[in-house]
């Protein structure tokens, strides 16, 4: 008996019966086997998506953010649109790594290690926006505080943006490190199984000289709990400076006190859903159902439900605020341009409230939350809201604000904006398949962490235990 | 064998041992391998940082290095008078077809950048137009024609003088047309001219002539002249279509003239009173304290109306109601200032404006308001003499024709005639600068000088003298006109030697000639109004013969403050500035009122979906106007305060092509449509007025480049009276606090007015020691006509970005004038703010620059530093007044990209050429692609007014004294001194004791404790409260 006996009640985390032996087999057959032709469909899509952002962002480094559809009024539109919108995705990777290590939740092992990597693309993806919206990109190290020769210059620590370049950094300094740590002994498997050449010469420089010994286990044990205690507060920090950059400024609709929170929620919210989209295919692709369960799924899916709906009350909050404050600029903003659905943008209002805080109510019932279907589609639905709602936040607010003199004619993003976006799918998807490809798309070490205690073959034998009264079995087992 | 010395056994024998040690002398390694060689070595771990530290820094030296070097050539002599770097100013005229107004040219380095205001006259008093501070761009148009011509090829002077006194010689009657001429000399080389040559004569045609005012005044007055208005002497004024401020006559003088009557103080809160009746909105109309809709076949009748109304007589024959009241209105305010109100009327119709000349007889406005002693010689053409022209040319009675700045083929109504009595004429000969519509028909081209190029003199009104002298050597094979007249009449001197004779017996006194140079202005005038006799004899016929009212949809032409009747069709920056009241830029359109909008385009503004929709989509419904058919289509364009069964297009658009660069599209096609074949001639006088016009709405739509598309600053949650506030001469008479009140009581969360500052913000408030710059501009003054916006242009090197990227909304100037409407929706009341950088004490953008490019001066100016700015636009999205402009694309050239102006468009390019460059302000720096910009106040202005304070050792002085070592560009330019600037710590300079005097004062969007250091003075209008 190990550390943990878990009841037969709960839902087992690893179905089938499997070894340890079995369990590595199936995580890394993928890699070890050829790719699919339907690998290879979906590797060149997102590289043609990613060359056509390329070009889209050489146009606007060379022409100019002219190219863009961005004008005197509205200054942020699709640029800061999806920086947001994959930040946000960028949270359930280290909500599930960090947070559920330390909750001790089992079920992260089967999705923590794709959620984490689609932490690091997304962020990846973010990280474009901010930097390629400047207009002097060639100049973005101004950014950094640096000594130097200009006086010296610092930066104006006073800035949000200026916030978000430490937020984001280190956000994706320590996720990296993180989830690399995390693959160290996988890529250690890999190794120790390689069969080429090539192989055994990459995945040994990748997994750093891994030998399995206690001594590893029990360092890379204190790293994973060290690097979970530095990124719990990550979790709520980059969040909460992102929504700064919009509730620190004056513009009606974004000096918002409730964004810190609501940014956190919608985060997480978002988060889960691209977890989602993600797995429900990786698992079926790569034939790991076994691995990440139905009960998995419905777990992601109660955590939507929950955001989705803290979001909701945010929006009702942002709505009474509104009229409460008797603010003719807020006023305006929320129930003017947002809540007007024959407003220029009341579409957008309407679109994000009916995927964000009407459509998750379905997983309510456990039937919904358990349809692989209705998970898929809706866990798309959610990313359109909350790309929505970013898109609300930002433009409905700064394009109607103080002086209706300035206020904007129609923005819509030209097709070197949308280029720029298709090209952060075709980054993020080029990086995930070829993290599905060479990777461990789910952490064996941690697998195998739960399989005896959690895995359905082992459960059978638990009813021994079963039978064994609570008093009995804590005199017996637990010291 | 050589000698061997050695220190141990060990090196002697060379022993192994030895070998080793003396290999391991130098403890550390190198660190890479000596034998195999440094390119060998592979990075220690250690050392990583160091290279990882080496080559971002070179990766950041390299990214730095970006700005191509460009060569300068130094003077190598450097000329007499001329100081590098530092302005000469040179008194000068502008002068464009009749309209004459005294200014200074800066020129620095030999180049003339910026036109000024000559203070000296006191007819503008240093006011200016944007058509004239836009002139100093017209010398460097590329357009211009750079030789003289014969049949297209080009040819010297001397060639071309010869041609043409061979033809002339036996060419039979010559004709020289122009425009109006009030040039004193000039009109004498012109007799001398006509003497050598009998059968000779001058005719002066103007596009948009005065011909109606004119001949009533020969009528009424035994004078063709047009007398001297006063409206600074008027308590009442009533305009029937006259747009006195923007176009119509001498509007920079009337526009400073009546912001006297306009400006208000707590101590004496009166002032004029303005009705004004039109059919299209306009400038002056939308000053107006009431403003009433009419026909514009309707002007007779209601001048007959409002005459007998005065008399006591009752109205008759006027329909509407609401514009029967307005003549009851007009009359009784206009009764009960006698003697302090005048009359003036727009149309071009002698009998009505003999009705005029009747009305303002019956006022005593002659000697008062009207003022014979001295007469304004704007427009002299009489419109008859043109058509009698046309006439004798198609009858081939005209053997030569001599051009000079009237442009006919395109103005000339009737166009077609025009062309066959030209074809007629053997000889043409054109002065004409650019190949205009009517140069272009011209066999011999000598081209003439620009004015910043030229000598001369003009007389603006009798007696008012203003002398020309050149600020640059002709920039091309140019001459001015009147050499050309002065050969071909036998006459051996230059033009310029004439002028000194001529001038030297007109002036006394040594160094005469000098001074008045100098001074640029001389006044033979005494400035007491006198009147002269009236002779009511034509009035019973005048009356008889006003035409009744049409009915149907009426057009009506009208002239633009920026492109005038053409003169500013080709030059950018002109085109660029938005119309004041329908804030459009680079196209005419089709004005067309709410009412009409909801019938013909099927958009009811009342309406919130279709307003909206309407308001967001630049695209335009078009429309097809037809008229006597001729039929064009032209984008409709809803304009409130149009009468509804009116419409209006500009004229001066549809240019041709060889204008320039501006006058076209990114398609080559003309910009707008010319209307001037719409305008008639009857009763010998050309009317822009037209009836019988038939609307119709097509399926096709038309982008129009409008900057502001909406316009009301009540909202459907609330009145935003924090932007802007106005109210009515009655409330502030009540109580002059009332503002003050409405301030306390918006701020009373926060401590009210006096505890503002410090109780509005956690944080405290920072001393501001030393100077601290502030601006006040008076609502009450501002018309909203735009000049100080081009001073801007001209002063900031403010790019022109072209329609299609205004169409985006990309538009840079860092001035504008934002005009709203409040009240009637059909004929509102309309207050135009000037909006530029409020230079916030506690400036929101300041604080989310991440890397503090823009920043606070300790003279409380808002600062950019543009070589710091990356342009995240950040500080763009959280500025409340929505002032900063980014570099969308490399507007400037100043970019290191290459090539990447292809994408532009043609106004971008004609911005970029070299000659145009030369109006650049040096001081300025040009921007380059993508950094934010903003108003600066003139900080060069600033600097050079405190480096000449501290150069005499004294304090600097903002208006202390009537004394100021600085004007900002936009305040120096404006007619009405609405803008006031100076140093705040100063408590006497100027914009002190505004601040102190006025209880109308308050801050656009106080509240949000911004603190800004421009200041509002509120608008009052003279009219009865709103219901």
């Amino acid at each position: 008996m190990s550390l943990k006996y878990e009841s037969q009640i709960r839902e087992p985390l690893v179905y089938g019966n499997k070894t340890y032996h079995q369990v590595t087999e199936d995580i890394v057959r993928p890699i070890e086997a050829k790719p699919t032709k339907l690998w290879y469909v979906g590797f060149y899509t997102a590289v043609a998506l990613l060359l056509f952002g390329i070009y889209s962002v050489y146009r606007e480094v060379v022409y100019g953010v002219g190219e863009w559809n961005l004008n005197k009024t509205v200054g942020w539109g699709w640029d800061i649109t999806n920086f947001v919108w994959w930040v946000g995705i960028g949270h359930a990777g280290t909500l599930i790594s960090a947070i559920l290590l330390l909750f001790r939740q089992g079920w992260r092992t089967g999705v923590n290690r794709a959620a984490e990597a689609m932490t690091i693309f997304a962020v990846m993806c973010a990280g474009q926006f901010p930097i390629f919206h400047m207009g002097r990109v060639w100049m973005a190290f101004f950014v950094m505080p640096y000594p130097n020769t200009r006086g010296p210059l610092w930066v104006n620590f006073n800035s949000p943006l200026l916030w978000d370049v430490f937020a984001i950094s280190t956000y994706f300094t320590v996720s990296l490190l993180f989830w690399y740590s995390g693959l160290l002994p996988d890529f250690a498997t890999v190794r120790d199984r390689a069969k080429t050449k090539l192989r055994k010469l990459l995945y040994g420089v990748a997994s750093f000289g891994w030998t399995g010994s206690t001594k590893h286990w029990q360092r890379h044990e204190a790293l994973s709990l060290v690097l979970a205690g530095l990124s719990t507060p990550l979790v709520l920090s980059v969040h909460t400076i992102v929504s700064f950059d919009f509730a620190t400024s004056v513009v009606p609709g974004w000096h918002t006190t409730i964004f810190p929170p609501y940014f956190v929620a919608g985060a997480i919210f978002s988060g889960f859903a691209m977890v989602q989209s993600l797995m429900v295919v990786v698992r079926k692709v790569f034939g790991l159902q076994d691995y990440v369960t139905i009960g998995h799924i419905e777990a992601m899916n109660k955590v939507i439900v929950l955001t989705g709906s803290i979001v909701g009350i945010a929006y009702l909050t942002e709505l009474f605020m509104g009229w409460y404050s008797q603010s003719k600029y807020e006023g305006y903003t929320f129930w003017y341009s947002r809540a007007n659905l024959f407003s220029p943008y009341g579409w957008s209002y309407w679109g994000m409230m009916a995927c964000n805080v009407l459509s998750p109510q379905i997983f309510w019932w456990r039937k919904m939350r358990r349809n692989l279907f209705v998970t898929f589609f809706m866990s798309i639905l959610v990313n359109v809201g909350m790309w929505f709602e970013r898109f609300v936040i930002i433009v409905t607010s700064v394009y109607r604000d103080y002086l209706p003199s300035s206020w904007s004619v129609y923005y819509s993003p030209s097709i070197w904006e949308i280029g720029f976006y298709l090209g952060t799918f075709g980054l993020f998807f080029t990086c995930f398949f070829l993290f599905a490809k060479y990777f461990p798309t789910i952490a064996i070490a941690e697998i195998k962490h739960v399989l005896k205690t959690t895995g359905e073959s082992y459960k059978e034998n638990m009813g021994d235990y079963e039978k064994v009264s609570a008093e009995e079995f804590a005199h017996k087992y637990a010291h | 064998m050589e000698k061997k010395y050695w220190q141990s056994f060990g090196e002697l024998n060379n022993s192994e041992a030895y070998q080793k040690s003396s290999k391991n002398e130098f403890k550390e390694d190198l660190p890479f391998d000596a034998e195999k060689g440094l390119l060998e070595a592979k990075t220690p771990r250690r050392d990583f940082l160091k290279y990882l530290g080496f080559t971002t820094a070179a990766a950041a030296v390299a990214a730095s290095c970006e700005v191509p070097v460009k060569k300068a050539i130094p003077f190598a002599n450097q000329p007499e008078e001329i100081v590098p770097g530092v302005a000469n100013y040179y008194a000068t005229t502008y002068v464009q077809d009749g309209d004459t107004i005294s200014v200074l040219a800066k020129v620095r380095d030999g180049r003339p950048i910026k036109i000024e205001g000559n203070e000296l006259s006191p007819i503008t008093g240093g006011g200016t137009s944007a058509r004239v501070q836009a002139s100093v761009l017209d010398l460097y148009d590329g357009a211009r024609l750079r030789f003289p011509t014969i049949d297209g090829k080009e040819s010297g002077f001397d060639a071309v003088d010869k041609a043409v006194i061979d033809t002339l010689a036996n060419a039979g009657n010559i004709v020289f047309l122009s425009s109006t001429i009030n040039s004193p000399s000039s009109l004498e080389i012109i007799q001398k001219f006509l003497a050598k040559y009998p059968g000779s004569k001058h005719v002066t045609y103007d596009a948009v002539s005065n011909t109606g005012i004119l001949l009533a005044n020969e009528a009424s007055y035994g004078k063709r002249a047009i007398p001297s208005y006063r409206f600074d002497k008027a308590k009442a004024i009533v305009s029937i279509g006259a747009d006195f401020l923007a176009t119509w006559i001498s509007p920079i003088e009337y526009a400073r003239q009546y912001a006297k009557g306009k400006k208000i103080n707590d101590a004496n809160p009166e002032m004029s009173k303005h009705i004004h009746f039109e059919s299209v909105a306009s400038l002056t109309g939308s000053n107006a304290d009431d403003r009433y809709l009419h026909r514009p076949s309707e002007t007779g009748t209601i001048v007959v109306a409002l005459l007998s109304a005065l008399k006591g007589e009752g109205i008759n024959g006027i329909a509407d109601a609401k514009l029967k009241e307005g003549i009851e209105k007009a009359a009784k305010t206009l009764n009960e200032k006698k003697g302090e109100a005048l009359v003036v009327c727009g149309s071009n119709d002698v009998n009505i404006q003999i009705v005029v000349n009747a009305i303002n007889e019956l006022l005593s406005a002659n000697g008062t308001t009207i003022d014979w002693s001295s007469t304004n010689n704007a427009r002299k053409g009489i419109d008859a003499d043109f058509a009698q022209l046309v006439e004798d040319m198609n009858a081939g009675n005209v053997g030569a024709l001599i051009v000079l700045d009237a442009n006919p083929v395109y103005t000339w109504g009737n166009i077609d005639k025009l062309k066959t009595g030209l074809d007629k004429v053997k000889v043409k000969i054109s002065f004409g600068s650019k190949a205009d519509e009517t140069t272009q028909k011209c066999q011999y081209v000598i081209p003439n000088h620009h004015f910043l190029e030229s000598w001369g003199d003009a007389e603006a009104k009798t007696g008012h003298y203003s002398f020309i002298q050149p600020t640059i050597y002709p920039l091309f094979k140019t001459r001015h006109w009147q050499d050309s007249l002065l050969k071909w009449s036998g006459d051996n001197n230059d033009y310029l030697n004439y002028l000194k004779i001529y001038w030297s017996t007109k002036l006394t006194g040594a160094n005469a000639w000098d001074k008045a140079l100098q001074d640029g202005v001389v006044i033979n005038t005494s400035s007491i109004s006198t009147t002269t006799a009236y002779n009511a004899a034509s009035l019973t016929s005048a009356i008889a013969n006003i035409q009744p009212p049409k009915t149907g949809i009426e057009l009506q032409l009208y002239q633009k403050i920026a492109i005038g009747a053409g003169q500013g069709s080709a030059n950018p920056w002109l085109q660029e500035m938005p119309d004041p009241i329908t804030r459009a830029t680079w196209d005419n359109y089709l004005v067309v009122s709410p009412a009409m909008a909801k019938s013909l385009l099927k958009i009811d503004l009342s309406n919130n979906g279709q307003s909206d929709s309407y308001e967001v989509n630049p695209s335009k419904k078009v429309v097809e106007i037809k008229v006597n058919g001729k039929s064009i289509e032209l984008p409709a364009l809803i304009i409130p305060g149009t009468h509804p069964e009116t419409v209006g297009i500009a004229i001066g658009y549809g240019r041709d092509k060889k204008m320039g660069k501006t006058v076209v599209d990114v398609h080559d096609k003309p910009i707008g449509v010319n209307v001037y074949p719409f305008a008639e001639f009857i009763n010998n006088t050309v009317s822009f007025d037209i009836s019988n016009v038939e609307l119709k709405l097509t399926d096709k739509k038309y982008p129009v480049a409008l900057t502001q598309t909406h316009n009301l600053y009540n909202t459907s949650q609330g009145k935003r009276t924090e932007v802007v506030k106005e109210l009515t001469l009655d409330e502030y008479k009540e109580n002059t606090k009332v503002i003050i009140e409405e301030r306390d009581k918006e701020l009373k969360p926060f401590g009210g007015i006096a505890k503002f500052k410090e109780e509005g913000s956690i944080y405290k408030p920072f001393d501001k020691p030393g100077i601290k710059w502030g601006m006040s501009i008076d609502l009450n003054a501002c018309n909203g006509c735009g000049a100080c916006v081009i001073a801007c242009n001209a002063e900031n090197n403010i790019p022109v970005v072209g329609k299609p990227e205004v169409l985006r909304f990309h538009d840079m100037h860092w001035m504008r004038i934002d005009r709203y409407y409040s009240g009637d929706a059909n004929n509102p009341n309309v207050v135009f703010q000037p909006m530029l950088c409020q230079h916030c004490d506690n400036a929101p953008c300041e604080n989310v620059c991440p890397v503090a490019a823009t920043n606070h001066s300790s003279e409380g100016l808002n600062q950019m530093t543009y070589n710091r700015c990356i342009g995240t636009r950040y500080c763009a999205n959280n500025c409340p007044y929505k002032v900063r402009r980014f570099n969308w694309a490399d507007y400037t050239g100043s970019d290191s990209f290459p090539n990447n102006q292809d994408e532009l468009n043609n106004a971008v390019h004609y911005m970029n050429e070299d000659l145009t460059r030369m109006v650049l302000n040096p001081d300025v720096t040009v921007r380059s692609r993508g950094v934010i910009e903003k108003c600066s106040f003139c900080v060069q202005r600033l600097q050079d007014g405190k480096l000449k304070a501290k150069k005499e050792g004294r304090p600097l002085k903002t208006g202390k004294d009537g004394e100021w070592d600085l004007k900002v560009a936009c305040q120096q330019a404006c007619p009405t001194e609405a803008i006031v600037f100076g140093n705040v710590n100063d408590s006497e300079s100027v914009i002190s004791k505004v601040r102190q005097d006025n209880n109308r004062l308050f801050y656009s969007l106080e509240f949000l404790h911004v603190l800004p250091n421009v200041n509002y003075l509120a608008k009052v209008r003279n009219t009865e409260a709103e219901a």
